[in-house]
């Protein structure tokens, strides 16, 4: 196979090994990024998301401005318009607090945190929206004329059912933020990308690098999906399914 | 022990209840009757505050109140003296038919669990699903769905039980074993208020049957009187309309 | 580069930057010819009697699913002139940009759309296919007169959702140099030496974020008018 690679397009195998467990190196950065902005993110998106739901004056409002410029503009202007703004923004924070911390020297995984915790909010909060409005009224009645109050009836009722049918899009929500993670490197952060745009400087072995990181994110997001879907059966609770979704 | 004074309720432009008055007494079943549109399930509703009516007064345990105003506080220990069963039983998917049953004994009455535990296998027992107590709702048919939720409904111990179509949502063979049941709540002497289309039901277990059409309730009286003899002209007509079927 | 945010400067990069609009939108276009002879060319192979094709059209979604754009683009950016040099020996020498861009986001799109192809198909049934070649319409009457204006109503919502993703996913393409509105607004900080990069970008932000809310407005449009007499009637 080597053989037919450097015949068809001159691919210097032995560099697309070597590359390849560099750019392995570069996973847990990834996947840093990803679980940490879904983390910060799922608070705010249930905020978010029970504002909407509730209507509760101008918060919803903002909730929905804020959640439509997220889902209308594109990942890549977000993080330009993040990295250009945050150094400047949080210097006058650090200087007005009087810490003497220097931000330019911050690892800027945090900006990628900032970034990408921003934009999770905003598709979490689109998820827990339609998991949470997706239980039976019915069964809130019941629940309140029981004598359960809103809380109890949310905690208990509610929010279990709604966990459930929200898996799916959790799934394609991760799945979507790992492949968007990809774009971190514009802000100097070393994730997989990162990497091999490095690599492929180095040596102008392009193609190769690039094949390689192709190779890996399909690895972890296949595993990723897979994590997805034992928890999915593991949770549907006796005999109850998730609706199938067509 | 219930007693409601010119209650009205409007959904938007459209007045589905036009001064509504009505009297429950204690021990007493009270059938209410009518064409669909009538504003029957609204009404009941309105008891248990599932709506907030526009205006009217309501007499509960010799507490008046008005309706307009009513305090969370009050719909909350109003509700946890009155309960409801639901045309499409509203069971709580995510529980057993046991812990259905618990829910507002545990939760909302804070009733100890073993305690809880033993009312609602009771509960469970009359209402002859003990062998079902750890099914999910999903493994459940429709009519022992609906007795799970009469059964949600008696635990409780309430001071009156509001019937909302028991029956309508079941195919027909499985509303004789609902049926049964709340006749044998009706011959214990529980309050209840049944909102149904089961005529020769309602006519066999009510001691008050109130005809309603047009958000107005056009007669009342016992099931005899209004079964037999009824006085209005649109009684007679809607009740002609039900034998044809 | 410090300088004072100036508001100003969004309306001016604004305007430097729609010209460009054409480029942007002749990508998405490109896109969607290519992406949807694909799709359909998916859609039925995942249908094929023989396995080993079904297998190729899944795994090839499944691919596509779980690559990142940027990557994508990269490797049909670099690895076409290359496959094009040692297989054919023709030098392509990075010609026309757009065309990777295409190529790139129509294989990505085409995966998208043959699953809402997919979706529609399912959702519609096999039945009235069979209903229409029954009376005696070719297949591809049957396709075209039939199944495809009530698959479409069930695609619409898919359909507009996937093509604001298709103007978003193409927003990449300044980063092989393309000069769209993007890349015209990457043009315009680095002639100003990074200054006022802010306003820039929120002058392109406001540009898709405008033309993400018509799109949604069009086709909800589309979805109420085509939907008419589809929905159930609510009882009051």
């Amino acid at each position: 196979m080597a053989e037919a690679g450097r015949k068809i397009m001159q691919l210097d195998f032995s560099y697309l090994v070597k590359t390849f467990w560099l750019c392995v190196k570069a996973i847990p950065v990834t996947l840093e990024i990803t679980i940490v902005s879904l983390l910060l993110a799922v608070i705010p998106a249930l905020v978010i998301a029970l504002c909407r739901i509730h209507h509760i004056k101008v918060l919803e409002q903002f909730g929905r401005i804020f959640v439509s410029f997220i889902r209308g503009t594109p990942m890549v202007l977000q993080i330009l318009i993040v990295y250009s703004v945050m150094p400047s923004l949080l210097n006058s924070f650090v200087k007005k607090v009087g810490l003497s911390v220097n931000v330019f020297d911050l690892n800027p995984i945090i900006y990628a945190f900032i970034v990408f915790g921003l934009n999770s909010a905003a598709t979490l909060s689109e998820v827990f929206r339609s998991a949470i409005s997706a239980v039976p009224k019915g069964q809130v009645e019941a629940a309140l004329c029981a004598g359960l109050t809103p809380f109890q009836t949310f905690r208990r009722i509610v929010l279990p059912q709604a966990t459930v049918s929200a898996l799916p899009n959790l799934c394609s929500i991760t799945v979507i933020l790992i492949k968007n993670t990809s774009l971190a490197f514009m802000m100097t952060v070393r994730e997989i990308t990162a990497v091999a745009k490095i690599e492929a400087a180095y040596g102008y072995n392009y193609v190769e690098s690039y094949i390689d990181i192709f190779i890996i994110y399909i690895f972890v997001c296949l595993t990723v999906e897979l994590i997805f879907k034992k928890i999915e059966r593991r949770v549907v609770f006796a005999g109850v399914r998730r609706a199938k979704a067509i | 022990m219930l007693k409601l004074s010119d209650v009205h309720k409007s959904f938007g432009k459209v007045e589905v209840l036009k001064g509504i008055s009505l009297n429950v007494e204690k021990g007493c079943v009270t059938a209410i009757i009518g064409p669909s549109g009538a504003g029957k399930t609204t009404l009941l509703r309105c008891m248990n505050f599932l709506e907030k009516a526009d205006s009217g007064e309501m007499e509960f345990d010799d507490e008046n109140l008005d309706l307009k105003k009513v305090s969370k506080k009050t719909v909350l220990s109003i509700r946890r003296k009155t309960a409801f069963v639901f045309q499409n039983y509203n069971l709580f998917s995510n529980k057993t038919a046991l812990e259905n049953v618990m829910e507002g004994l545990v939760i909302a009455r804070k009733i100890p669990k073993a305690q809880s535990k033993d009312i609602a296998m009771k509960a469970l027992e009359k209402v002859g699903l003990k062998d079902r107590a750890d099914f999910y709702p999903v493994s459940l048919s429709g009519g022992q769905q609906q007795r799970v939720g009469i059964a949600r409904a008696i635990a409780v111990n309430p001071d009156v039980i509001l019937f909302d179509e028991p029956t309508s949502a079941l195919d027909p063979e499985l509303t004789g074993e609902v049926l049964s049941v709340i006749r044998t709540l009706a011959d214990e002497g529980t309050t209840m208020v049944i909102v149904t289309h089961e005529m020769s039901f309602a006519r066999e277990i009510a001691d008050h049957v109130v005809f309603m059409e047009g958000g107005v309730i056009v007669e009342e009286g016992t099931a005899n009187q209004i079964f037999t003899s009824p006085k209005e002209e649109r009684t007679r007509k809607f009740l002609a309309s039900i034998i044809k079927k | 580069m410090n300088r004072p945010f100036s508001p100003v400067q969004i309306w001016n990069s604004f305007l430097k930057i729609i010209p460009y609009a054409g480029v942007t939108f002749g990508v998405v276009f490109g896109t969607i010819i290519l992406g949807t002879a694909l799709a359909i060319l998916l859609f039925i192979q995942k249908k094929s009697e023989k396995r080993f094709v079904r297998v190729l059209a899944e795994g090839y979604i499944n691919v596509i699913r779980c690559t990142p754009s940027i990557v994508l683009l990269f490797i049909v950016y670099y690895g076409i002139p290359k496959i094009a040099l040692g297989l054919f020996a023709i030098d392509l020498n990075f010609s026309s940009k757009i065309t990777y861009v295409i190529i790139s986001l129509a294989l990505i799109y085409s995966a998208t759309l043959s699953e809402i192809i997919r979706s529609a198909y399912l959702a519609l049934g096999k039945a009235q296919y069979e209903a229409a070649i029954s009376i005696g319409l070719t297949p591809f009457q049957a396709v075209w007169r039939i199944m495809l204006p009530q698959g479409l109503v069930y695609a619409l919502p898919n359909l507009g959702n996937s093509l604001i993703s298709l103007f978003k996913e193409g927003s990449l393409a300044f980063t092989i140099g393309l000069i769209d509105m993007m890349g015209a607004g990457n043009l315009i900080i680095s002639r100003n030496y990074g200054a006022y990069s802010l306003e820039t970008y929120l002058a392109l932000a406001v540009i898709y974020w405008v033309l993400t809310l018509i799109i949604e407005q069009i086709f909800l449009r589309l979805e109420k008018h085509y939907g008419r007499g589809r929905e159930e009637n609510h009882a009051a």
